[in-house]
């Protein structure tokens, strides 16, 4: 069935939760861009184990974390692995042969680098996600000059989206109490898609152009100054703590030429 | 000085050869409380969506005449400064939800928002409306969740918020049970007498009959009729241009055709059909034959 809504956010009470979305932001994105610009193999699987983890103990949704870990972050990681791991044609030393394909030394240690730098990205993302409400992130940003229409549509989407599989699924009970087969063979139920997708794609056109006039009406494009409902503290600490990350990936990135 | 002033308004939409309105003159006072009727493609909607700034800001197409509110001229305007002054709610609510807010609250203050109401102000102001219009135990759903008529309610609450000195409503009890409707009619009521202007399409006569001061009927895109609502909804004219009348009426007329009603005029609601009834039975002495 659907979802009320599309969102990965769950309403805790933690430090994390507190942090101003910008702060969120600028630390998944440099959790991300270290893992990427360290030449040390193992960075990314450490700032797995001892920032994210970590911090999902913070923000009180390890639970969650963890699960979403092992349905997505581990299975997009493993297939990155292996498909790396049998097919960079880089190195001598030959570990193990498979069919036509070498495994070496090489090309398992760079599908380690390249699948836990993957499973970072995604954690750092689904943990940004978990802790941030949709729209306090949107508000906040909105407020630090993103333009409005662009909030508007990411956050909209959040939501009409599950309206609309609710919507397609009406249609096509709708049209099986006519007698639409939906159920036989595959070619039938592809036949039967095509009776949707009138109703739901031009109903939605109509739609779009009725809720442009009532948001219209409320002032949509309105060029005065916005104010905000939601009050999203963004406290000294936050600053503080956004200057030590930005500080932390230019020494990566120094860390990394000085290596070199 | 008429807060709406319309003179001479002719609409075409685009791609279109007949005029949806024709030479429409309507003056309207500030605090009047004005209720539109008319036949299916009267241009009930339309004549809302000119007042709105909708035409011919929005649908484009072809609008001669003046179409001026607060001293304002259509033309001469920008949507969304217009809707500062005239607020618009329709029918259909769902699509008047604007999708980006997770409860009702925010939902409420989008529109204050959008025109830089400040927060405290804001606050007080979502929940006065809240109150006013019945809503505010559902504060905290989300929008989504709710039914066609309590959404029904939000959308007209979201327009209220915005205090626009003209108000247009096309048909925005039409998902609403007998109750919810009363309820609304009532805030509406309220809010024409704080001095707002209503105008309000709708096809419950019998509301507009306890309500309106005054009823427009429309007729392909021609005002056929302008006036107090026990003369227009009463009027001959009505049923044989396609309009429907209150059942009250229908009956009355149906017994003065057969010699049975004196009343003066036809009544509209159950409370004039039934004291005209009982001062028609005075008058002509028929005596009560069940008892016997």
């Amino acid at each position: 069935m659907t979802r009320e809504r599309l969102s990965y956010y769950l309403k805790r009470d933690s430090l994390l939760h507190r942090l101003n979305p910008l702060t969120k932001i600028i630390l998944a994105l440099s959790i991300i861009l270290v893992s990427f610009i360290s030449s040390v193999s193992w960075t990314s699987l450490a700032l797995w184990l001892i920032v994210i983890v970590p911090l999902s103990f913070l923000g009180k949704v390890s639970r969650e974390f963890f699960s979403s870990a092992l349905r997505l972050i581990l299975p997009a990681a493993g297939f990155i692995f292996i498909m790396q791991a049998l097919f960079q044609p880089v190195g001598e030393t030959v570990i193990l042969q498979f069919w036509l394909l070498d495994i070496t030394q090489e090309s398992l240690l760079f599908a380690f680098r390249i699948s836990t730098r993957i499973a970072v990205m995604i954690s750092a993302f689904t943990l940004l996600l978990m802790t941030t409400h949709p729209s306090e992130l949107m508000s906040d940003l909105t407020r630090r000059g993103l333009p409005g229409q662009f909030a508007y549509v990411v956050i909209s989407s959040l939501q009409i989206i599950p309206q609309m599989q609710a919507k397609a699924q009406t249609i096509i009970s709708a049209q099986r109490s006519r007698g639409l087969d939906t159920q036989s063979s595959f070619l039938r139920r592809v036949s039967g898609i095509l009776p949707l997708v009138g109703p739901l794609v031009f109903g939605s056109l109509v739609e779009v152009e009725e809720r442009a006039i009532a948001i219209e009406a409320r002032g949509f494009t309105s060029t005065r100054p916005k104010t905000f409902l939601r009050e999203i503290p963004d406290t000294s600490s936050d600053r503080a703590i956004r200057w030590v990350l930005i500080a932390l990936v230019i020494l990566t990135l120094i860390f990394r030429i000085w290596l070199s | 000085m008429a807060i709406v002033n319309l003179q001479n308004v002719t609409y075409k939409y685009p791609l279109t050869d007949v005029p949806v309105l024709q030479n429409i003159n309507l003056q309207v006072e500030e605090g009047e409380f004005v209720a539109v009727i008319g036949p299916n493609g009267a241009g009930k909607s339309t004549l809302c969506y000119t007042l709105a700034g909708f035409v011919p800001h929005f649908f484009k197409g072809e609008l001669t005449g003046s179409v001026e509110i607060a001293g304002v001229e259509s033309h001469n305007s920008v949507l969304s400064e217009w809707v500062l002054n005239v607020g618009l709610a329709f029918q259909n609510p769902f699509n008047q939800i604007s999708g980006a807010k997770y409860t009702v609250f925010e939902e409420l203050a989008f529109g204050l928002e959008n025109i830089g109401v400040p927060r405290d102000e804001m606050i007080r102001r979502v929940e006065d409306t809240m109150k006013l219009t019945g809503i505010s135990d559902l504060a905290d759903r989300s929008p989504y969740s709710l039914s066609g008529g309590q959404q029904q309610r939000v959308a007209l609450t979201s327009i209220l918020v915005m205090q626009p000195r003209v108000l247009v409503l096309d048909e925005p009890t039409s998902q609403m049970d007998p109750i919810g409707t009363r309820e609304v009619f009532g805030a509406i009521h309220d809010m024409a007498e704080r001095g707002m202007t209503v105008i309000l399409v709708e096809h419950k006569v019998e509301w507009i009959a306890q309500f309106a001061d005054r009823v427009i009927a429309l007729k392909d895109g021609e005002i056929l009729l302008d006036g107090k609502p026990s003369e227009v909804l009463t009027s001959p004219l009505l049923p044989p241009n396609g309009f429907g009348t209150s059942r009250y009426t229908s009956v009355a007329r149906k017994a003065q055709e057969m010699g049975l009603w004196n009343g003066e005029n036809l009544p509209v609601t159950l409370e004039e059909a039934v004291e005209g009834f009982r001062f028609s039975v005075a008058k002509e002495g028929i005596s009560d034959t069940r008892s016997k």
